[in-house]
């Protein structure tokens, strides 16, 4: 399988403080890739270095094909309108590559809300809007950062739900950075777990899920796999 | 080995009046009244955080209030006591609504203040209008009237130590960390029990008790004032001489008063040099004043005497 | 009452102008937060370049439209040199602003000398319900408006003006969804540029200029953008034509020489109000 985002050796510093510290990670094309990690592992910069938003210190950067983020924290115009800030993802497709209409097919949740400033909308509204936006720029890979984050189960359900389809439909492969470890597991085929700015572990998802190690750090220490779905 | 550096500085600047030819006095003067009141705007821009484009109105005030009073026949040392007086109730009067704003706000305020008050003295009658105050009578010390250029050097000396011990004393003290602290995070410092805006107006009175004091000594200097003796301009120059020197530090305001002071003389002297034509002094000094101010903000952001500071530490 | 349709419509010229300087403002500081201080110069630059445009014998309009051209570009000049170092804080930006105005004066000096300038605008007067002003004022009034209402529609209705409301709103957000935030920043310095040289052309003809002209002008078109917030242009507009016609109605009434006082206390008066307002909310919110 071919990678369609892929880092080597990669660090990136913040004046002075090494947020990741020789990272090797590969996504391939049609691929649910899962990034798990404590807060302040470096997940964060390596979606801003996988965007090209900083620049690595040392190592390689490679995507082949679009990589579009859902950024943490949603991120939205706040006093633009839904329509305007999903319009503004295709912004490097030009004028041709900007109509809305394929992400309101894939979220009809958004219709009703086109025309409300997107800074009003609750936050798993928000979210959709965030995920629609990155669609916008037609990516082969998608990039999540924090997907559940602050939502109820069942909205966060719903947007898992949008994903897989996303996957299972159009193949787009997908990064998804997750404090819930669990649903990240699931969900994806393989995963990672960066610990202070290095891979400390990666390997199937399923097998990760049945890690002790990562059922001690990250599932609350419960192996995944026995736990009743 | 910085009280050595302090009194050699103190000692070369008390002989200089003596060795300066004559026609150079003056503009030893107008350096040690430009640093008196550039000290006063780095106190405010580097310990409050707050940029002034208006100083130089206070500086004005000073010397109305000064000259004014020297006029109605009040003695000329008393006269300099009243002038940064009045400047700091002025600061006091203008600042508890305006210290309200911050950042290009309050810069702004600021530059309104000015304006508004070089429109009211152009108006004002009691202040002689648009011709302005003549006949201001010297300062007196000890009953003998200063008439030559040496003595008022020696004054201007004087007051520049004065605000400069009173800067170093405010900086090092409760209200200056305090101060400080707001500058970073005014949430924080309030949150910490620093009454803020208290000390911020204490500053903008300070600061302009400084150019007014300094704006009392021009007063009877030059014996005369008018509205066009304070230019907008002049509020900008404080600001660039301020940021040159560096905010924030005690020996910055008389770098860059140094610094530009004497490079617009040099260039003055340049401009005004036969076959050059007559608008070149004008079109030389805004250009020194741009391209440094440009030049410093954008390649020395902390001033001179930091950049300084920091070369000499990485060579020793 | 005649009298009074003539102050109106001439403030209205004024204010017309200042809004334009205003608005200038208003489109820098929302997309790049730097107040530019050289904003007054654009609309002198361009007034005193199509002076001399017209002085060779360049028809009108094709001197106006090189005015404004160039002050478009002394308008990404500036941005250049103000924000195109990354990391600029706006406040530092504000100060650099400050020293390219005084540049302006230097290379004005230079050029074309301390005196004022002038040139004729649109020639006539026109009698309007009994009350008769002069005809330019009107063409400024007739210019600024479809102006304004193509800033608006280009701010609400095209993609690169959403881009820079994006920018605005949110410059991290712009980033991630690949708007190039510092070009969106220069071409806000352009089109304020743009702006402020109209001003200049159009303001000419009824107010002579003189290299310190900025002073007045910025004035004014930050007391009419501050009412706004530094946000919104279309109060910009407001705000510049209330103020336009007030401190008309002031000089003809009576008031002589106090109009830019009075503008100048209205702005600080709705500084300090505005501040006032956002601190209790501040603290309400805590
Ligand atoms: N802009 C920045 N400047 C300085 N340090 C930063 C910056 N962004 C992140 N860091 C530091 O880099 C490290 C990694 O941060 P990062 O945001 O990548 O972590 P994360 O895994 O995304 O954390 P979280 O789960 O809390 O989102 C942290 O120590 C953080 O403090
Ligand atoms: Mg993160």
């Amino acid at each position: 399988m071919s990678a369609v985002a892929e880092t080597r050796g990669l660090v990136v510093r913040y004046a002075g403080a090494t947020a990741l510290d020789g990272v090797d990670l590969t996504v391939g094309e049609h691929e649910l890739v899962a990034l798990i990690g404590a807060n302040g592992a470096g997940k964060t910069s390596l979606v801003r270095a996988l965007s090209g938003l900083v620049r690595p210190d040392a190592g390689q950067v490679l995507v082949h094909g679009r990589l579009a983020q859902v950024p943490e924290g949603r991120e939205m115009f706040a006093g633009l309108s839904v329509d305007d800030n999903l319009r503004l993802g295709g912004w490097r497709n030009g004028r041709a590559g900007r109509a809305t209409g394929p992400v309101y097919e894939l979220m009809p949740e958004l219709t009703a809300v086109r025309h409300r400033a997107a800074g009003t909308l609750s936050g798993g509204q928000q979210q959709m809007v965030a995920i629609g936006r990155a669609l916008m720029a037609r990516p082969d890979v998608l990039v999540v950062d924090e997907l559940s984050l602050g939502l109820a189960p069942k909205v966060v359900d719903m947007l898992v739900g949008h994903l897989r389809r996303l996957h299972a439909e159009r193949g787009l492969a997908v990064l998804l950075i997750e404090q819930n470890a669990r649903l990240a597991l699931e969900l994806c085929d393989r995963g990672y777990v960066l610990e202070a700015g290095r891979i400390v572990l990666h390997g199937d998802a399923d097998r990760l899920a049945r890690d002790p190690r990562v059922a001690a750090a990250y599932l609350g220490g419960h192996v995944a796999a026995e736990e009743p779905r | 080995m910085r009280t050595r550096t302090v009194l050699a500085a103190a000692a070369v600047t008390l002989a200089l009046p003596l060795l300066l030819p004559e026609r150079h006095l003056p503009v030893y003067v107008l350096l040690l009244l430009a640093a008196t009141v550039t000290a006063g705007v780095s106190l405010l821009m580097g310990y409050a955080g707050q940029v002034s484009l208006g100083q130089a109105a206070f500086y004005a005030i000073g010397a109305y209030a000064a000259g004014l009073s020297a006029v109605h026949g009040v003695p000329t040392l008393i006269g300099l006591l009243v002038a940064p007086v009045v400047a700091a109730l002025a600061a006091v009067v203008v600042g508890a609504p305006l210290l309200r704003l911050r950042g290009h706000h309050l810069a702004f305020a600021t530059l309104a203040v000015h304006l508004i008050l070089l429109s009211l003295l152009g108006q004002g009658t009691w202040a002689g209008g648009a011709i302005g105050l003549q006949g201001i009578p010297p300062l007196s010390l000890a009953g003998t009237p200063l008439r030559d250029d040496v003595g008022y050097a020696y004054v201007a000396w004087a007051v520049l130590a004065v605000v400069l011990l009173i800067s170093h004393n405010v900086v090092d003290s409760r209200a200056g960390r305090g101060l400080r602290a707001a500058a970073g995070s005014e949430i924080a410092a309030a949150a910490g029990g620093v009454p803020v805006g208290g000390y911020r107006l204490v500053v903008f009175a300070l600061s302009a008790a400084f150019a007014g004091l300094a704006g009392g000594v021009y007063a009877f200097y030059l014996g005369y004032l008018g509205p066009g003796s304070f230019p907008l301009l002049l509020s900008i120059e404080v600001v660039v001489m301020a940021v040159v020197g560096g905010l924030g530090t005690i020996t910055g305001p008389v770098v860059g008063a140094a610094v530009i002071t004497l490079l617009v003389q040099a260039l003055n002297e340049l401009g005004t040099r036969p076959g050059m034509p007559s608008y070149a002094p004008a079109a030389l000094s805004y250009a020194v004043y741009a391209l440094l101010l440009i030049a410093v903000v954008r390649y020395l952001p902390r001033g001179i005497v930091p950049a300084v500071a920091v070369l000499r530490k990485g060579t020793s | 009452m005649s009298d009074l349709l003539g102050y109106l419509l001439t403030g209205l010229g004024i204010g017309a102008g200042f809004a334009l300087v205003g608005s200038g403002m208003v489109v820098i500081h929302r997309v790049t937060r730097v107040v530019n201080l050289a904003q007054g110069a654009f609309a002198v630059l361009a007034a005193m370049l199509t002076s001399a445009l017209l002085a060779t014998g360049l028809p009108h309009g094709l001197a106006e439209g090189a005015g404004v051209l160039v002050a478009a570009g002394a308008g990404v000049l500036t941005g250049i040199v103000a924000i195109g170092r990354p990391g600029t804080e706006p406040g530092a930006a504000l100060i650099i602003t400050l020293g390219l105005g005084v540049l302006a004066y230097a290379v004005e000096v230079t050029v074309w000398g301390d005196q004022p300038r002038s040139y004729a605008g649109l020639p006539g007067a026109v009698t309007l319900g009994g009350a008769r002003i002069q005809a330019h004022y009107l063409l400024v009034i007739a210019v600024t408006l479809p102006v304004f209402a193509a800033l608006m529609a280009f701010f609400r209705g095209t993609d690169p003006g959403k881009a820079l409301t994006a920018c605005a709103e949110n410059p991290y957000a712009a980033r991630v969804v690949g708007i190039d935030v510092r070009r969106m920043g220069l071409l806000a310095f352009g089109l304020g540029g743009a702006l402020g040289g109209l001003a200049g052309v159009l303001l000419t003809p009824v107010q002579q200029v003189t290299f310190d002209s900025d002073v007045t002008l910025i004035v004014n078109g930050f007391a009419a953008a501050v009412l706004g917030g530094l946000t919104r242009p279309g109060v910009a507009l407001a705000g510049g034509l209330l103020l336009g016609v007030a401190q008309t109605l002031i000089a003809g009434y009576g008031g002589g020489a106090h109009q830019l006082e009075i503008a100048l206390l209205v702005m600080l008066a709705v500084m300090v109000a505005q501040a006032v307002r956002a601190g209790s909310v501040r603290e309400v919110a805590r």
